[in-house]
């Protein structure tokens, strides 16, 4: 407690540490760090508020929780452990959340500073705004890996949180995963996808049947526009009798999914006959659609009773064990069919609606995601992995180091002390790296303080955003759950027309449900209109300018445009997406090699560096490229086809073999960071390390 | 004790139990380097606040076994960091009052103490070890320790913290790893649109660490480190003026005597180098370890051992500083004269 002894600290320092009363959001990894800091620093008026309970993978890096307190919640069992370090300090823990409506701006107003160690975005956007509504300053940080940040943000000085877009989850179109996979991520997402269809909370975009009604599968017409409907009844007539079916089946998608369950249901989840429904039946309807395997590799169905290996009954328990092997076919059926006995049996346990809900942490939740995908994985001819590397994917798991948190809670209080100095300038956010820049230095300090964004839809004033929404399709309860809370993360908003005054969205039970089920054009929602969009509890307001475009097939419903600036005439649109897109891209991949080389592995949700070494940045376009790669030859092969399909190397290049590594000379072009940067310490030089550190890759995650 | 000395074989494989444990940072450096972690024994000396730091990050990542050594008794100056230590410990061994809470972090490692003193330990104690970090010792007694880790072949690190400020210096002699090298491929199509893919290559890496003296032998008044010493602030000199201190008085600057080792320090810097932009302020925070800035340094000497161990990745070559006022963390690199 350094500021309980007289001379550690300059006096003024000593006297801010010991009067200031802090809050710390988090009790995670670098919650934990911080609280210790804090506590002996001197810190006397803490409080810490954690919704979460401790887990033994915990252990590795919350290092205030032990083997015992397994089970027990974060907050309580941080402050106790805090405690012995110093017991002259006051430490109020809460087990709650933080977005509960018991911790409003007046809580928030009662602190001199706030610490964030949070490990998800919808937290870190509701504190920053609390923070800028209560005028209090707020140390944000995360981890990743190898990589941390910390970054002040105080209300009128700073960049808020939201100032700045953050790149949207990784999301793949339902045809790929459908019928045509060409990665591991997509046979584990449609895997997960079968899960909730037979036993979780079926999703109308979470179909895993064959989709008929896959652009991909007609004929193109010479300007691969996608065809009208009234084209599309034309070409009907050609069409194979199953194929005209499944169509109609796929329009009343929802019936066909029940049918699943039920169907399910009915064989006595009978494995052999799941197992070949999905596997072999449903694959050889997909061979059906030929014009998809003109340019693919064809899929090959597999069959249940080749499977069955004689007399191995006896380990079929322990190949679900091997988390780090990839299992064979014939493993992965195995354990296919005792994982779904075991859901089968908890799920027929269930009473009335009650479905199950997947966890990566529910074992045969996880060994029949894992199976699944293997064998879709194999159907596809595309590379198999363990257990280990497909929890990772599924369960979105970011890898965490004791190291990076220590470093990154400790920059994080040693920035409290500036600002309780009020030395403002020296502030910069910090960032952690694994390897130093050109300059040397692994911990980077910004080179600036950034501002606010005056167009920033959070903390400009009268904030606006302009709302490219298909009113003709999405109903106002959509616009509720899915644009204003998970979007734009409100909690609980009042919605009214701003021409009328009239009572769109009540935050009051029942006051407009009979709005719920109605699209917006229905209720005269149309291009043009603004709503005025308030959050009591967050003390937010905003404006929405609807935009109304018609959705493509596979297109988002909606997009949010914060500077309606961006906003050009509707023919030009699509152009000029294209190119800010490629220009966005651009910059990420400069952006990334001037900020140390080794971002861009870490900063993927997904997975660990070594499972995925080749990564792409930016896919979801329908751009002509298909890049096939050798294991022993970096080639790239470029095919024109009309849809983007990256097909992974066979085996990663994560296998060891460094005398094996190829000159570059297939490669076209290389950007390696250390030969970017000039070599002396130029202007030129310095202008670049300020772009790139103001820029950084951003790290989403702590846990 | 003595640790087994066989255990350098990484045929081993994890338990169940340390699988799950150890499961986010598999995740990120792989099985073989928690493998290698598994076997290697650290020697932790000086059991201030930065050697607990140290000690709790080395624990956490799952190595075979950690000795603490210490011949201090706990001051409640060890309260402004060392957090290994109970309250209740004031005035008894630091290793010894450090090692409940040094086991209660991870029970699968072997964790011991040790309370003689440093000097006394000879080269064949040293040879026990993977990894040698020293904390708080006088550059003679660094020397001496540097030389013995050289001639058997152990990696040595100094490290230190005054207040906020900190440094480390690696001496691993020649060292070999991997590092996976990131590439940026660029693949255009027939439309000239640009697309990055990045490629990561395992690539074999040898390094030569040169001794500790190499930093004792370096000038910092050369004039070809002056621009140097500019652009990354003061923290070198600092290092050297404090540095000076405890060998001329053979102990550190003190807070119970502020003002007095402070116009000390001040006498210090102004012989060591005129005019020079290290100034008062900088100097008002190197009293105690402060918590924070002692996390900072253990967390990155903790993520060098555990570099070393599991041999992936390059170790900083070879001086690191950690400046408080910016928080920069930055690497000089010493050559041998």
């Amino acid at each position: 407690m350094a500021a309980a002894i007289d001379g550690v600290f300059p006096a003024t320092l000593q006297e801010l540490v010991k009067k200031s009363k802090v809050l710390v959001v988090g009790a995670g990894g670098i919650g934990c760090e911080v609280l210790k800091n804090l506590v002996l620093s001197g810190f006397t008026d803490i409080e810490i508020i954690d919704l979460d309970t401790i887990d033994l993978s915990n252990l590795n890096r919350q290092f205030l929780f032990h083997r015992e307190h397994v089970g027990k919640s974060k907050a309580r069992v941080a402050r106790e452990s805090a405690l012995s370090f110093n017991p002259d300090a006051k430490i109020t823990a809460y087990h709650d959340s933080v977005t509960s409506t018991d911790y409003g701006v007046n809580f928030f107003k009662k602190f001199d500073l706030v610490l964030s160690a949070l490990d998800n975005r919808a937290a870190r956007n509701h504190v920053n705004r609390m923070c800028l509504n209560a005028d209090v300053p707020l140390i944000e940080s995360g981890t990743a890996g190898y990589n941390g940040q910390v970054e002040l943000i105080k209300r009128g000085l700073t960049q808020c949180y939201e100032c700045t877009p953050k790149d949207k989850q990784r999301s793949f179109p339902g045809c790929t995963i459908r019928n045509t996979p060409s990665e591991p991520i997509h046979c584990i997402v449609w895997a997960k996808h079968l899960f909730n269809q037979l036993f979780g909370e079926s999703l109308e975009d979470e179909d895993i049947s064959p989709d008929a009604a896959d652009p991909d599968a007609k004929e193109k017409d010479g300007d691969g526009e996608p065809k009208k409907d009234d084209e599309n009844e034309k070409e009907k007539g050609e069409e194979s009798k199953e194929e005209k079916e499944a169509k109609e089946d796929t329009a009343n998608g929802n019936i066909v999914r029940i049918n699943t369950r039920q169907w399910a249901r009915d064989c006595n989840y009978d494995a052999g006959k799941l197992f070949n429904k999905f596997f072999n039946e449903d694959i050889t309807y997909l061979l059906r659609m030929s014009n998809l395997w003109k340019t693919r590799k064809a899929p090959v169905p597999v069959q249940w009773d080749t499977l069955q290996s004689e007399g191995s009954s006896g380990d079929q328990k322990d190949v679900a064990k091997q988390h780090h092997k990839v299992w064979s076919i014939e493993e992965c059926a195995q354990v296919f069919a005792n994982s779904l006995k075991e859901l089968s049996g908890t799920f027929l346990k269930l009473e009335g609606d009650d479905t199950l809900a997947w966890d990566k942490d529910d074992q045969p939740a996880m060994d029949f995601v894992a199976a699944c995908a293997n064998v879709r994985s194999h159907i596809f001819d595309i590379e198999r992995k363990s257990r280990f590397e497909i929890k990772s994917m599924a369960g979105n798991i970011i890898p965490a180091i004791a190291t990076t948190n220590a470093i990154t809670a400790g920059i994080s209080v040693m920035r409290s002390f500036k600002v309780l100095e009020a030395k403002w300038e020296q502030c910069k956010a910090v960032y952690a790296r694994l390897r130093p820049n050109a300059r040397n230095h692994f911990l980077v300090p910004d080179a600036s303080l950034p501002g606010p964004n005056p167009n920033c839809y959070v903390c400009a004033s009268d904030p606006a955003i302009t709302l490219k929404i298909d009113t003709k399709r999405l109903r106002i309860k959509e616009l509720r759950d899915e644009v204003l809370v998970k979007t734009l993360n409100m909690l609980n908003p009042d919605v009214t027309v701003e021409s009328s005054g009239s009572i769109l969205i009540s935050s009051e039970e029942g006051e407009t449900e009979c709005n719920e089920g109605k699209l917006l054009s229905e209720l005269n929602i149309v291009d043009g209109v603004i709503l005025k969009c308030d959050d009591f509890f967050q003390n937010y307001e905003l404006s929405i300018i609807i935009s109304h475009f018609d959705a493509e097939r596979d297109e988002n419903l909606f997009e949010v445009v914060a500077d309606a600036s961006q906003l050009k005439p509707k023919d030009e649109e699509q152009k000029k997406d294209t190119v800010e897109a490629k220009e966005d891209d651009q910059k990420t991949a400069t952006k990334r090699s001037a900020n140390g080389e080794e971002d861009s592995k870490d900063d993927g949700p997904s997975t660990s560096k070594r499972s995925r070494p080749t990564e792409v940045v930016e896919e979801d376009d329908d751009d002509c490229l298909v890049i096939e790669e050798d294991e022993d030859q970096a080639e790239v092969v470029i095919v024109a086809t009309d849809k983007l399909s990256v097909q992974s190397p066979p085996k990663s290049g994560a296998k060891r073999k460094p005398c094996e590594v190829i000159e570059d000379e297939d490669i076209t072009e290389i950007l390696d960071s250390s030969d970017d940067e000039p070599a002396g310490p130029t202007k030129c030089k310095r202008s670049r390390l300020d772009e790139s550190s103001s820029n950084p890759v951003e790290v989403i995650s702590i846990d | 004790m003595v640790v087994d000395m066989d255990t350098n074989e990484i045929s081993v494989e994890l338990t169940e139990a340390e699988n799950e444990l150890y499961d986010r940072q598999i995740r990120l450096w792989g099985l073989e380097s928690q493998k290698r972690l598994r076997t290697a024994r650290i020697l932790i000396a000086g059991l201030c606040g930065l050697g607990a730091e140290i000690t709790k990050n080395i624990i956490l990542s799952g190595v075979n076994s950690v000795k603490l050594l210490d011949d201090k008794n706990v001051t409640e100056e060890d309260f402004c960091s060392q957090f290994l230590a109970p309250r209740e410990s004031l005035n008894s061994n630091r290793a010894e009052a450090s090692l409940a809470r040094a086991r209660a972090l991870n029970p699968m490692v072997d964790i011991s103490a040790d309370r003689e003193p440093l000097q006394e330990k000879s080269s064949e104690f040293f040879g026990q070890f993977d990894v040698v970090v020293v904390n708080s010792a006088t550059n003679e007694e660094l020397l001496r320790i540097d030389t013995i880790c050289r001639d058997l072949g152990v990696k040595f690190i100094a490290t230190d913290v005054w207040g906020t400020f900190g440094f480390y210096f690696a001496s691993l002699q020649k060292h070999n790893y991997v590092e996976d090298v990131i590439k940026h491929k660029i693949v255009a199509n027939a439309d000239k649109k640009k697309k990055y893919e990045t490629v990561s290559i395992p690539t074999q890496r040898d390094v030569d660490y040169p001794g500790y003296s190499a930093w004792l032998e370096f000038d910092i008044t050369a004039p070809s480190y002056l621009r140097k010493l500019k652009r990354n602030g003061p923290g070198v000199l600092l290092l050297s003026v404090l540095q000076k201190f405890r060998t001329t008085h053979q102990r550190d600057p003190s807070y119970k005597t502020r003002e007095a080792d402070l116009e000390l320090l001040r006498g210090i810097r102004d012989e060591l180098m005129p005019n020079s932009i290290l100034g008062d302020e900088a100097l008002g925070l190197i009293f105690a370890q402060i918590s924070p800035a002692v996390a900072v340094v253990g967390g990155v000497v903790a993520q060098e051992v555990i570099k070393v161990v599991t041999k992936m990745e390059a170790p900083h070559r070879n001086l690191f500083v950690f400046d408080p006022d910016t928080c920069a963390g930055y690497v000089e690199t010493i050559e041998a004269k």
